[in-house]
Parts: structure tokens; C-alpha cells; sequence
């Protein structure tokens, strides 16, 4: 018998303590941890997770953060009430713009062309039926539909980057047709101080 | 006459039919060969339970229940000669494991073997020694031994499966676990989600995907050194998921650019070879043949998610599937006669196979909840995969015809994408 996995466990005792170790001053809630602060309060404070800014600057500019930032602080990936940019919703493996899509997509355009430093991120989403690999496809196949649209509005391309989450970071966790509904989505996060690919 | 029908058996690499007779065994728990500790009896009846777990997961054995056994297992011999058959045969087994122990430190020695009850004979006998812990692996060769002495070719339990789990938290993180989901291991442990495990054909790698690095990209992570390579795309691009070739040498890669993904050929370092499909579509989940001179694949070209065969040589992709509108994550056999995938029907997902010709289509799974993401076990006689059944998402095994579907795993959390490691040393 050889000892297969002794290494690796080690390692991974190794990082384990490691990561336990390096999260331990950020398990205690920080004052930022005050949902529904508006834009300008934060503005100007890089904060911790600088770079990953969820808030694009003064006024009503707070889209939240990117739904991965979300998951990684236990926060539902939902878009705020407040958001200047709504998100827009799919039918069941489609990434064709309906109708109301495409008006949520101009006033998404008029904002952006009010607001021309900011740089917005596409998160492409799906439900979770079907197959993870399928649905990551699928989920950047509705982030580059909205893209393409807001390009056609004027919104210069360089500006909005595209992210498939796929099924993995939903906003509802029921089996049902509402849920997965609300799932099918694009959304749009305002970038801090990140070039666009 | 068992053990020699077994012999014939042998032939068709069966033990049994689908629906026939489940050949009845007795597993001794083992004999104290050493000094007595408080370990013994956890010993004993470990190795015991390990090769009971494994034989009934066969679905070709009926192991007969420990309380109707009637020798004391430390009081009667482990040898020919040294025990008697017919407290055996009285209670219906036709095959029996017996086995001692001795631990040394952290090292054991373990015997084992196989009597054909009726014949009084004995057709396996071996001898491992290996660490302690690692007990429950001896006990998973010596499955594959005997069912290699009943149907002509090893079984497949000292092999693991590698899976996407949420047990730990939020996050999904990959695991490699034996099929018995002892000997856990953690492969990431990153926060984030971590996607698409695939062995490599030495069992000594995981490729997975991983948004870790924030930007989807792929890794190649040595189990044994703990070294990881980072596959970087070309710029704007993301793998969403890669496999490794049958002979390791190769990945056929999903890479996505501009909301269009195609598949792609890397070297083992990431590197590109070249382009493999030009669709303006979606063309995911890849799989290689056992031969490496195809890949099946899943298009949307068609206007709904099917799978193709792309051959290497021509670059010329085929049409696989026809019926149903959502057809998805193929695996080629081992065997190489047949694909597993995961189709859609009723509203929900269900493993089926098909011919590699596209003929004979077979639902494998009920329809009345979801089942998903099956792999091949390297001999092609069993399949894995997730369902929802029991209520979150658990790892099933079942024969590669659909019968004898049994649960692996039941962490807090949700356990999909399975990949079945190849045999192990």
C-alpha cells in the first residue's frame, strides 16, 4: 500500500488553519454591514474589498456588488430597489430580449450615457435546471445579448464587461416557476477601478 | 456449482443478468491475528462492513445479515481445514470471506480470502499490509479481486470519486472521496465556486473550473505534490470547463469569448493547440472517447441543446441525439459502445444511454425527480451521477443498466457533478 493523500492532506490541514486564521478579524459585522446606505455615504471609501467597489459614486448609483462578492458575504445577489440599472429577465433556455427587456435596456442605456465614467459589469444568469457547464454558456449568452444591445443604444463597448455565473449564484432557491423566473436574469454592477475586458 | 457457473459467467463479464439472482455471500468479521487493543473490534468489523458496503453496491451479491452467522469469528480458524463449511451452508451462503489482522504501530497486516462453500474450496487468498486508517482500502482490493474471480475482469472499489459539494458551507468546493466516502480529501478550499472535476487518467490530478481568481478559468491541481497549474485564457475569454485525453497528454476545453463558447485543444499546460468548433452557438460539455480520436459534445445549433460527435481527424461533428429538446453532459463508455447523458423529460432530468450510432436509446432514471451529471466507472459497468430523490442533491451508483441505484453520499449539503477516478493503485 502506498500512502496516497498524505501529502495533500498536510497541505490542506495547512490551509485550513491558514484561512481560518486570516478570516477570523472579519468574522465580527463591520459597520459597513448597513444595508440601504445610500451612494454618497460611501463614496470616496474604497473599503476593504477595494476594486470589487459595489457603488459607482455619488447619487443614485449603488447597484450592489457583483453577485460573486455577494455569495462570499452571505448576502443574497439581489439588485437593490435602488439601483439606477434594473435587471432583465429570460424565458427558459433563451437568451433572446423580449420586449420589456429591451425597455429596461434603454433606460439602462440613458443612464449610462448620463453617467459616462461609470464602467458596468453584465452578469449573466440562469436557473438551476439543466446542467451546470450548459447553463454557464447559456447565462453569457444573455450577458453578451444585453451587451450587444446597450451597444446599439450608443453605450460605447469598452464600458460593460460580461460574466456568466450560470446557475451557481442564485437570487431565489425554490423549485418553482416564480423562483426559477426571477433567476433567468442579466444584471448590471457598477465597476470600481477595474480595467474592462 | 457456484463458483464454476461463476466460471461461465466469466464469459459475458457478468456475474448476473439484469433483474437475475444476486449470488449469496457471507463476510466474516475478521479474526484478531495479534494482540488484542482497543482498536480490535473497530478492526474486525470494519474490514468487514468495508467489503459488505462494497459487495451489496455491486448489486451482483445478497450478503447474508451477520446475525444469522453461527461460528464465532474469533474463536474458528481462517484456513482450510480450520473452520467448518456447513455453519456456512446451513444459512445459505454459497460464498464466504474470512480473514485475520495484526497491527504493528500504525502499519497493519491483513489476510483475506474467498471459499466456495459448496466445494469447500479456496479460490482467493491474499495478504495486504498497509497503514492503519487506510483499512477500509485494503478491504476495497479485495473486493476487486473476487469480483475479477466471478466475472473475469477487477471491480472498481478501490477507485474515488471526485464531486462538487456545498457540505462545507455557501460555497461549492470540489471533494475526492472512496465510494464509501471514507478517506475524504479536500480538493479547494477557496470561498467561491468551484466547478467540473475531471481526473486525469493516472488518478494523480484534478482539472476543475473555479472562479476563484474571480475570472472563470480552469486548473490542473496534483493531488500528490499539492502543485497547481493556472490555465490562462486568451484575452477575453473563459474556460468554462476542461477534460483531460485519455492518454493525458491533451484537454479539450470550453472556452467562451463574446458570449459564443466553443471547444478547444490545450496541451497538459494550458496552452493552445487549436480550435475545434466555429459556432456562433453554445458547444459545451465535452467528452473523450476511450480511443481519443472523438469527442462528444453538446451543441444548441439545432435550436435546442443536443449531443455530437466531433472526429479529431476530419474535424467533421455528427449528430447524436434526435429525441427530446434538451440533451446534455455525454460520457463515452470505457467500454466505448455507449454514451451516457442527461436528458430532459416531463419537465424533469433523467440519465439515459444511447448507442454511439445514435441507435437504442434507454431512460435509466425515474422521471418523478431529477437525476443528472452521470460518469462512467472505469470498467464501464457502473454509473454515477446526482439526484434529487431524497430531497437535496446526493450522489447515486447504479449498473450501467439502470438496476440496483443506491445512495453514496449524504453530506448536509448538495454533492453534484461526480467523476469517477480511474482504478487506483
Amino acid at each position: 500500500m502506498n500512502s496516497l493523500f498524505r501529502i495533500p492532506c498536510y497541505k490542506f490541514l495547512f490551509i485550513l488553519a491558514f484561512t481560518l486564521a486570516s478570516c477570523a478579524p472579519s468574522a465580527t459585522p463591520g459597520p459597513e454591514s448597513g444595508a440601504g446606505s445610500s451612494g454618497a455615504a460611501s463614496a470616496g471609501s474604497p473599503g476593504a474589498g477595494a476594486g470589487e467597489g459595489a457603488r459607482g459614486g455619488a447619487g443614485e448609483s449603488d447597484t450592489g456588488a457583483s453577485s460573486l462578492k455577494q455569495l462570499q458575504e452571505g448576502k443574497s445577489p439581489v439588485t437593490p430597489a435602488s439601483s439606477p440599472m434594473k435587471d432583465i429577465y429570460f424565458g427558459f433556455d433563451r437568451y433572446d430580449l423580449s420586449s420589456d427587456a429591451r425597455t429596461i435596456l434603454r433606460a439602462n442605456a440613458d443612464w449610462l450615457k448620463n453617467n459616462s465614467t461609470a464602467r458596468v459589469e453584465i452578469e449573466g444568469h440562469c436557473d438551476d435546471r439543466g446542467t451546470n457547464e450548459y447553463n454557464l454558456a447559456l447565462g453569457a449568452k444573455r450577458a453578451q445579448a444585453a451587451r450587444e444591445y446597450l451597444t446599439t443604444l450608443g453605450v460605447a463597448a469598452a464600458r460593460l464587461s460580461t460574466i456568466s455565473y450560470g446557475e451557481e449564484i442564485p437570487v431565489c432557491k425554490e423549485a418553482s416557476e416564480s423562483c426559477w423566473s426571477q433567476n433567468r436574469r442579466a444584471r448590471f454592477v457598477i465597476l470600481q477601478g477595474r480595467p474592462t475586458s | 456449482m457456484i463458483l464454476p457457473s461463476l466460471a461461465q459467467a466469466a464469459v459475458t463479464g457478468e456475474i448476473v443478468g439484469q433483474g437475475g439472482q444476486r449470488f449469496p455471500i457471507a463476510v466474516s468479521p475478521l479474526k484478531n491475528l495479534g494482540v488484542n487493543t482497543g482498536e480490535s473490534g473497530r478492526l474486525s468489523t470494519g474490514i468487514a462492513d468495508a467489503m459488505v458496503h462494497d459487495l451489496e453496491l455491486s448489486g451482483w451479491f445478497k450478503v447474508i445479515d451477520r446475525s444469522a452467522y453461527i461460528e464465532s469469528a474469533q474463536g474458528s480458524g481462517i484456513t482450510l481445514g480450520s473452520f467448518d463449511f456447513k455453519d456456512w451452508s446451513t444459512i445459505g451462503a454459497e460464498g464466504l470471506v474470512k480473514g485475520g489482522f495484526s497491527v504493528q504501530g500504525d502499519e497493519i497486516t491483513v489476510e483475506l480470502r474467498l471459499f466456495d462453500v459448496y466445494q469447500n474450496k479456496e479460490r482467493i487468498g491474499k495478504r495486504y499490509t498497509g497503514r492503519v486508517r487506510d483499512f477500509r482500502r485494503i478491504a476495497h482490493k479485495f473486493v476487486d479481486e473476487i469480483i475479477n474471480q466471478f466475472t473475469g475482469i477487477p471491480g472498481v472499489f478501490n477507485t474515488r470519486i471526485a464531486y462538487v459539494s456545498t457540505s462545507g458551507g455557501r460555497f461549492k468546493e470540489i471533494y475526492v472521496s472512496h465510494l464509501d466516502g471514507s478517506e475524504k480529501f479536500q480538493v479547494t478550499d477557496n470561498h467561491t465556486i468551484n466547478l467540473s472535476p475531471d481526473w486525469s487518467p493516472d488518478g494523480r490530478s484534478i482539472l476543475y473550473a473555479s472562479f476563484k481568481d474571480r475570472n472563470q478559468t480552469l486548473y490542473l491541481f496534483e493531488l500528490f505534490s499539492g502543485k497547481e497549474i493556472r490555465f490562462t485564457p486568451r484575452a477575453g475569454g473563459r474556460y468554462l470547463s476542461g477534460r483531460v485525453s485519455p492518454d493525458g497528454q491533451s484537454i479539450v476545453a470550453t472556452l467562451e469569448s463574446s458570449g459564443n463558447t466553443n471547444l478547444y485543444l490545450l496541451d497538459r499546460s494550458g496552452n493552445l493547440i487549436r480550435q475545434l468548433t466555429q459556432d456562433a452557438g453554445i458547444e459545451v460539455s465535452p467528452a473523450w472517447s476511450p480511443d481519443g480520436k472523438q469527442i462528444v459534445y453538446v451543441s444548441d445549433r439545432s435550436g435546442s441543446p443536443q449531443l455530437y460527435i466531433l472526429d479529431l481527424a476530419s474535424g467533421k461533428s455528427r449528430r447524436l441525439t434526435y429525441s427530446g429538446s434538451y440533451n446534455t453532459s455525454p460520457e463515452w463508455s470505457p467500454r466505448g459502445d455507449r454514451i451516457v447523458y442527461t436528458g430532459r423529460v416531463g419537465g424533469r432530468f433523467a440519465i439515459f444511454t444511447i448507442a454511439v450510432d445514435g441507435g437504442d436509446p434507454r431512460r435509466l432514471t425515474s422521471e418523478s425527480f431529477d437525476s443528472e451529471d452521470p460518469t462512467w466507472s472505469p470498467d464501464g459497468r457502473f454509473i454515477a451521477f446526482s439526484s434529487n430523490r431524497a430531497g437535496r442533491y446526493h450522489l447515486y451508483v447504479m449498473q450501467a443498466g439502470g438496476d440496483n441505484q443506491r445512495r453514496l453520499t449524504g453530506s448536509g449539503g448538495d454533492d453534484t457533478k461526480p467523476n469517477w477516478s480511474p482504478r487506483l493503485d
